[in-house]
């Protein structure tokens, strides 16, 4: 028995269910608060890290370092997932919100955990970073808040399974679920191995914080990562899922083969979270095979996935253009792209920035041996914010601007603004991440106040040109921020001060509405018969060659900052 | 390939072996949680577990 | 989006009957190149075991902070040659047991080692998790309190080398700096850029 009432969307045709449609809109509101806070932290920090400027005193630094983490990591990341996940499972599906009160429950415990655990770090008793080491101690409540967080995000990945068994059983849908609600399966699988690991150290922690129990630092460790790092992964695979989504909504995209796009999604959900282990390679806990094999996830098999999304994603993007008409040299159907619209440069600038900067560095640094040149230096943040931050922020971000149109059903306000947020942003985390990793290789320290070393008793003299690495950096950073800020407001004006969206009228642009929905990119009745021309090209560069160069150049570049990492490693201290 | 590829009404095809696999989300669900909780999990707190005492020769 | 009849479609679109096919030549040729790139990567990690000289192995065991603490002032006690603003400097022999303990927020001791002499190095915490990051050359290891993480290292040039913390320990994280001097083979020391000297 449900009482579920739907509308029909009148671009998409989709049956859409209110309650869901509510859980997706609140869930994504307080995601964009919590971006908001951990991007003033972010200003405030980067405004510390540049040694010239040095803004913040060395507790409120350290503070508002773990308030930036646990603001961006934690809560705006799951709570833009809880919205992907309640929208994957039913209006991707024409499908009801199976558990809608159970979605309400869980969402108002994960703002009540979230509020606990912001209000204690801001007051400083939880100056203990994003990981709370112990036997660094915060406040029980601390603990408790983020457990409680926790146990509402459990609930919606269990809220989330239940709706494809119910969309299933009443067959809302023919066949296999489609690609992105695939990826989405992804992520919250993901989510269950992250959150269960969430519990098995948090609740442990909790008891200790209270003196009802001891807690050892190495298994602290061990756990926590297989939470901390694995929820980075429900992040790309949410990343990759709305990426195949943007790449249908803005220009057609279409899936090149679904067993190869899948069996890439499989290989995450086998083998993917091991990867965690890249955090303790040089750990004295563990040894040398449980590190090669965990931290190579399986033999690679993780990035054999990625490789493969690299592959599909921008080839199904070309297919799309080309299928319609975009069939000039090798590069016209990217040329010939929307870059006006805002959800297509910002799917293209997160593929291109994670893969290269991200995935590639990634790699490199979670190599046994090669991590030893990077552990703690500024090489690893200057890794996870090319992935996180300019791959999966940038895609949220990207979804967002067709998002607020077809949910919020409001047009995007600041359009020209809008236009240009993804350039600003992802210009400026290029420039932030590349200057970050480059001063991380002289052994710049992460999650540092002063590396002028005033107050140390011997003195440290980095090589000067630090200085300006770090004060690029920051500009880099700053423009990112100014970024980020220039999203919020658009995203918090569109969502409550918005002009509504009215009827469309296909074909006719509409300042505030992105392209994909005014010129919906259809393809031509005889497309399976145009798909067949392409796929029997006699050309060795197969049906998309442009995205086959622009893999092969990802490979060279891959190979060539691998081995110089190797080079440089071996020039160091003999250790074993 | 994308050619076209439905059987004429009233004529199934059986849906490959693999097709099946890949659509069991709660086969998927088992076999992520198993292989995390086997080889980074166990085998990490087994490490941990059964590190020696130092000797501090 | 594709007509509701064809078989080419989006990743919103759930796809019609069986989708398990083949894939087309380029998209397997890609595959193949990327699983042998894949290879090349695993195959580096035992290689550079065999063939390589830095590795993250060490000699791991359980210590109580207190018996490490012990440890160390013997060993201060046994090798010290000096000291440097109250920090003992401690010149072990070569190939001998080196220890080094980490607290908020000092390194102790001073170590005087030789270029191109083996050492074992123990490294532990008596109190929270540090980093032992070793500065110009950036080696970079995890410290744990109750962890004995014994790296067996050989100093590969001389010099006067900081020991800086970069695991978060508190509120004088940034004040944590130590020192390892470097002599060469001709038992000169090099004043190496920022360093000092007794």
């Amino acid at each position: 028995m449900n009482s579920a009432t739907f509308r029909v969307c009148p671009m998409t045709g989709r049956r859409v269910d209110a309650q869901a449609e509510a859980l997706v809109r609140v869930n994504a509101v307080v995601s964009i608060v919590a971006l908001l806070v951990g991007a003033i932290a972010a200003v405030l920090i980067v405004l510390t890290r540049w040694q010239a400027v040095h803004l913040l005193p060395a507790e409120w630094y350290y503070r508002l370092l773990g308030v930036h983490g646990m603001s961006m990591l934690i809560f705006f990341i799951i709570f833009f997932e809880m919205a992907v996940l309640h929208f994957a499972s039913t209006v991707l599906l024409d499908a009801r919100m199976a558990a809608p009160r159970l979605g309400w429950f869980s969402f108002w415990l994960m703002v009540l955990g979230a509020l606990m655990v912001e209000w204690l770090m801001w007051t400083g008793k939880a100056d203990v970073l994003f990981t709370s080491y112990p036997p660094l101690k915060a406040h029980p409540l601390f603990y408790l808040g983020i457990i409680l967080f926790a146990v509402g995000a459990l609930i919606v990945t269990g809220i989330f399974f239940y709706n494809l068994v119910v969309a299933k059983r009443e067959r809302t849908y023919e066949g296999s679920l489609p690609l992105v609600v695939y990826g989405a399966v992804t992520a919250a699988i993901i989510a269950v191995i992250t959150l269960l690991h969430g519990a098995i150290i948090y609740i442990p922690t909790f008891l200790w914080s209270l003196g009802l129990m001891p807690m050892d630092p190495e298994i602290y460790r061990l756990i926590w990562w297989a939470l901390g790092h694995s929820s980075q992964q429900i992040n790309v695979a949410a990343m990759v899922a709305i990426w195949y989504m943007l790449g249908a909504l803005t220009i057609g995209a279409v899936v090149l083969n679904e067993k190869v796009s899948r069996s890439a999604f499989v290989l995450y959900v086998l083998f993917i979270s091991m990867a965690s282990a890249h955090h303790l390679l040089v750990d004295p806990g563990m040894g040398p095979a449980w590190k090669v094999v965990n931290t190579s996830y399986f033999m690679y098999m993780a990035v054999l996935a990625s490789m493969i999304h690299g592959f599909t994603v921008p080839a199904g993007m070309e297919m799309g253009q080309r299928l319609r008409g975009y069939t000039q040299g090798l590069f016209g159907w990217l040329r010939k792209a929307p870059w006006g619209d805002p959800g297509f440069s910002s799917l293209v600038f997160s593929v291109v920035v994670f893969g290269f900067v991200g995935g590639i560095t990634g790699v490199t640094i979670g190599t046994e041996q090669i991590n030893i040149i990077v552990h703690n230096t500024l090489r690893s943040p200057g890794h996870f914010h090319a992935t996180v931050v300019s791959g999966t922020a940038m895609a949220f971000m990207g979804a967002t601007y067709y998002l607020i149109p077809l949910i919020f059903r409001k047009r995007v306000a600041f359009w020209g603004l809008a236009k240009i947020q993804p350039y600003l942003f992802a210009g400026g985390m290029l420039v932030f991440t590349i200057f970050m990793t480059f001063a991380g290789s002289f052994g710049v320290p992460r999650r540092h106040w002063d590396i002028s070393f005033s107050q140390a008793p011997f003195d440290v003299q980095f090589n000067p040109v630090v200085d300006l690495l770090l004060a690029i950096m920051a500009l880099g950073g700053l423009t990112a921020a100014v970024g980020a800020f220039a999203f919020i407001a658009i995203a918090v004006v569109s969502v409550f001060f918005g002009k509504p969206i009215g009827e469309l009228v296909p074909g006719v642009a509409v300042v505030g509405v992105p392209q994909g929905l005014t010129h919906p990119p259809r393809h031509a009745a005889n497309v399976d018969e145009l798909n067949e021309q392409f796929h029997n090209t006699p050309s060795r560069l197969g049906p998309a060659p442009g995205t086959m160069v622009l893999v092969f150049v990802f490979l060279a570049a891959f190979v060539v900052y691998f081995f110089v990492n190797w080079k440089i490693l071996s020039g160091v201290w003999k250790i074993g | 390939m994308p050619a076209s590829h439905h059987p004429p009404p009233g004529q199934e095809e059986e849906i490959p072996l693999g097709q099946r696999l890949f659509d069991n989300v709660w086969l998927l669900l088992v076999l992520g949680l198993v292989i995390m909780f086997a080889l980074f999990t166990g085998w990490g707190l087994w490490e941990i577990l059964t590190l020696p005492p130092a000797t501090l020769p | 989006m594709p007509t509701a009849q064809s078989d080419t479609h989006t990743g919103l679109e759930s796809p019609r009957g069986i989708w398990w096919r083949p894939a087309h030549r380029a998209e397997k040729t890609w595959v193949a190149i990327a699983f042998a790139w894949c290879m090349v990567l695993f195959a580096m990690m035992p290689l550079w075991h065999l063939k390589g000289n830095q590795n993250p192995s060490g000699i791991r065991r359980r210590v109580e902070p207190a018996a490490f603490y012990r440890r160390t002032q013997e060993f201060i006690k046994q090798y010290q040659v000096g000291d440097d603003r109250g920090m003992p400097i401690v010149a072990p022999p070569p190939g001998s047991e080196v220890y080094l303990m980490a607290q908020t927020f000092m390194w102790t001791p001073i170590l005087k080692l030789e270029q191109g002499k083996e050492y074992t190095l123990h490294l532990s915490s008596l109190d929270v998790n540090h980093g032992f990051s070793l500065y110009p050359v950036n080696v970079n290891f995890q410290i744990l309190p109750g962890y004995d993480y014994g790296l067996r290292v050989t100093p590969t040039a001389s010099g006067d080398f900081r020991i800086i913390c970069n695991e978060f320990c508190g509120i004088g994280h940034h004040t944590m700096v130590g020192r390892v001097i470097v002599v060469d083979s001709a038992g000169q020391e090099v004043v190496f850029r920022g360093g000092n000297h007794e």
